[in-house]
């Protein structure tokens, strides 16, 4: 008989062996203190008189969509948010990078306030919003990226070089010269990671970058902005509903529910956290009809002789104590839940009842 | 400022080449600049012949032609669409791309508007040729009137570019703003001259238009540059549309701060 308790189920980065972390610790880059933005919405029931009625007098409510928020991001993390819809994300990410005026609260981003709008700021960092494009639909990507280059004022050798330097990484040869209303729509979104790179920002907001993108340009696109991450040392902050996304790049993570922080801290601290549930795998030596595992946990899956088990973290050894005793173990596992299930019990959590 | 001149080449490159693929389009709303003024002109031109006379106050069949092909010119170079795709801009959320630039959105507007000019000056120069070739416009002018006239159609194009600009900025706060583009089209017409020379318009309409920038964005140039008015006159018009000028670029300063800090209060 063995009993294994196993080391956290994290898919860490993908940065290659050898290669530093960019993380430079101790330069705070992004610093949020209480930041809240609440909204004033006009509501009303549907039809046709709610409509008439609404004309003469609107009812509004506010909407707390970001909540005294604190956190404090280094130079060179890649830091993925994570929430289900309505959590605050792209609220949060709007107030970084001045698209949006907290209602309090402060932020730094570069030593600059992001809602002052001042040019200096905004030329330092870009926002990639997976569904609105930067590129003219019209044209090629091509020009778009002229066009970008001399809006940012990239010295031009500069400019002629990351420009290489971003259609080799993302493969782009064959595609700029295509009218962006005729690309794919992986196609079109690595057009939009490189457009939003080409001034070379030190701080890179990704909203939903992989939005809608098969999983082959998936994987693609997380390789890619590993790999600029790791050259230029570049700040990103994530928002992702890909578990992939976050698992794959991001070792840090901040969970936003409902405008409230609910976790900050490493990937593998969150199942602690957000799931505090062992999973016990047994392994029978010959069936044991009609015992009650239930009584021992949740049984996520029984096959004859082999059962999975979920257990809530403080009873899990009280739990495998009493399956030892009771049953003809051959091999037993504790193990933290798969990060994928974690993530996913996040997302969940949005979508009941309030 | 450096800056702005620095990006201007790359944005009418742009707003060209986006242009070139709407052709026919382009060419449509070009020539839609030539109906209106060309519809006023025959109206006007029935008009006199109606009366039997040889002129309605002081204006002949051929001055009117003179006065609609200016308005023509002149409204081409007043041409301004922000009012109407500003809502769009707005409601879409497209406007938070442009805002994340180092540079103010308008700039990019400016390029696409001097583009769309230029470009179709190539269509509208044969057809103005034509139309003075058919109405034989008589003109009375001279040094005077060139050296005046001349920066009061450019003042004027400035003038309506800004001032359209300043009202498409109405959609930050109602999120529509077509309806505004079709007053604004209103006042141009009766309050700019339009559909009529200024003078023989009823005198309280006149009186009104004197609070108005419509009417030194039409009548004003036009009038000038046919040798209607007198150096005193058109002193006082160059004046008046400095004014407005100065007063458009202090009240588009403050009502594009109140309208991003709109846009970003309520994050559309």
């Amino acid at each position: 008989m063995r009993v294994r308790i196993l080391a956290p189920a994290t898919r860490g980065p993908t940065l290659q062996s050898g290669e530093s972390p960019a993380t430079i610790p101790g330069v705070a880059q992004i610093e949020v203190q209480k930041l809240t933005k609440t909204f004033k919405v006009s509501e009303r029931e549907g039809g046709f008189s709610a409509a008439l009625g609404s004309v003469f007098r609107r009812r509004y409510k506010q909407v707390h969509a970001v909540e005294q928020i604190d956190a404090v991001i280094e130079k060179g993390e890649i830091v993925g948010f994570l929430g289900p819809n309505g959590a605050g994300k792209t609220t949060t990410l709007k107030m970084l990078t001045g698209l949006l005026h907290p209602t309090s609260g402060a932020a730094t981003v570069l030593g600059h306030t992001p809602w002052r709008r001042d040019p200096d700021y905004l030329r330092q960092i870009s926002m990639v919003m997976g569904q609105r494009s930067q590129l003219h639909w019209d044209l090629p990507a091509m020009d778009s990226f002229i066009l970008h280059l001399a809006v940012y004022r990239v010295d031009k050798a500069r400019g002629r070089a990351t420009l290489d330097e971003l259609i080799g990484l993302l493969d782009l040869a064959g595609v700029i010269k295509k009218q962006v209303r005729t690309l794919s729509l992986g196609e079109r979104m690595k057009c939009e990671l490189a457009v939003s790179l080409l001034h070379n920002p030190a701080v890179l907001f990704l909203d939903e970058p992989t939005l809608g993108v098969d999983i082959t340009m998936q994987a693609r696109i997380r390789q890619f902005i590993a790999e600029y991450n790791r050259r230029y040392g570049a700040t990103i902050i994530l928002t992702s509903h890909y578990m992939a996304d976050v698992t794959a790049l991001c070792k840090r993570v901040i969970v936003i529910d409902r405008g409230h922080i609910l976790f900050d801290g490493p990937l593998a601290g969150l199942s602690t956290r957000v799931a505090p549930f062992k999973v016990i795998n047994i392994d029978l030596s010959r069936d044991v009809d009609g015992y009650d595992f239930a009584r021992a946990g949740d049984v996520v899956a029984q096959e004859s002789r082999k059962v999975t088990l979920r257990v809530a973290k403080e009873r899990a050894a009280e739990a495998t104590t009493r399956l030892l005793a009771d049953l003809p173990v051959l091999d037993l596992t504790i193990e933290d839940p798969p990060i994928e299930d974690v993530i996913a019990q996040v997302f969940a959590r949005g979508t009941g009842p309030d | 400022m450096r800056t702005v001149l620095a990006v201007m080449p790359a944005f009418m490159r742009v707003s060209l080449a986006t242009m070139f693929q709407y052709r026919a389009e382009i060419v449509l709303w070009a020539v839609w600049g030539v109906v209106y003024p060309a519809v006023a002109l025959a109206m006007w031109g029935a008009a006199v012949a109606g009366t039997g006379g040889t002129d309605i106050k002081g204006f002949a069949p051929s001055d009117f032609a003179a006065y609609f092909l200016l308005t023509m010119v002149i409204g081409h170079l007043g041409t301004a669409w922000d009012v109407y795709e500003m809502g769009y801009m707005v409601r879409s959320g497209r406007m938070s791309t442009r805002l994340l630039r180092p540079l103010l959105p308008i700039w990019s507007s400016v390029a696409d508007n001097v583009a769309y000019k230029l470009l179709t000056l190539t269509i509208l120069i044969p057809v103005w040729m034509i139309v003075v070739w058919v109405t034989r416009p008589t003109f009375n002018i001279g040094w005077a009137q060139l050296v005046y006239g001349l920066p009061a159609v450019l003042l004027a194009s400035v003038l309506s570019y800004l001032w359209g600009y300043i009202l498409a900025l109405v959609a930050f706060w109602t999120t529509k703003t077509e309806g505004v583009g079709e007053v604004w089209f209103g006042m141009s017409l009766f309050f700019g001259g339009r559909l009529a020379p200024l003078t023989i318009m009823p005198p309280i309409l006149q009186w009104i238009a004197a609070f108005l920038p419509a009417k030194w964005i039409v009548w004003f140039p036009a009038a000038a540059l046919m040798g209607r008015l007198s150096i005193p006159e058109m002193t006082w018009g160059l004046l008046m549309q400095a004014f407005w000028l100065v007063g458009g670029l202090v009240v588009f300063r403050f009502t594009w701060r109140a309208a991003v800090k709109r846009y970003t209060a309520v994050g559309i």
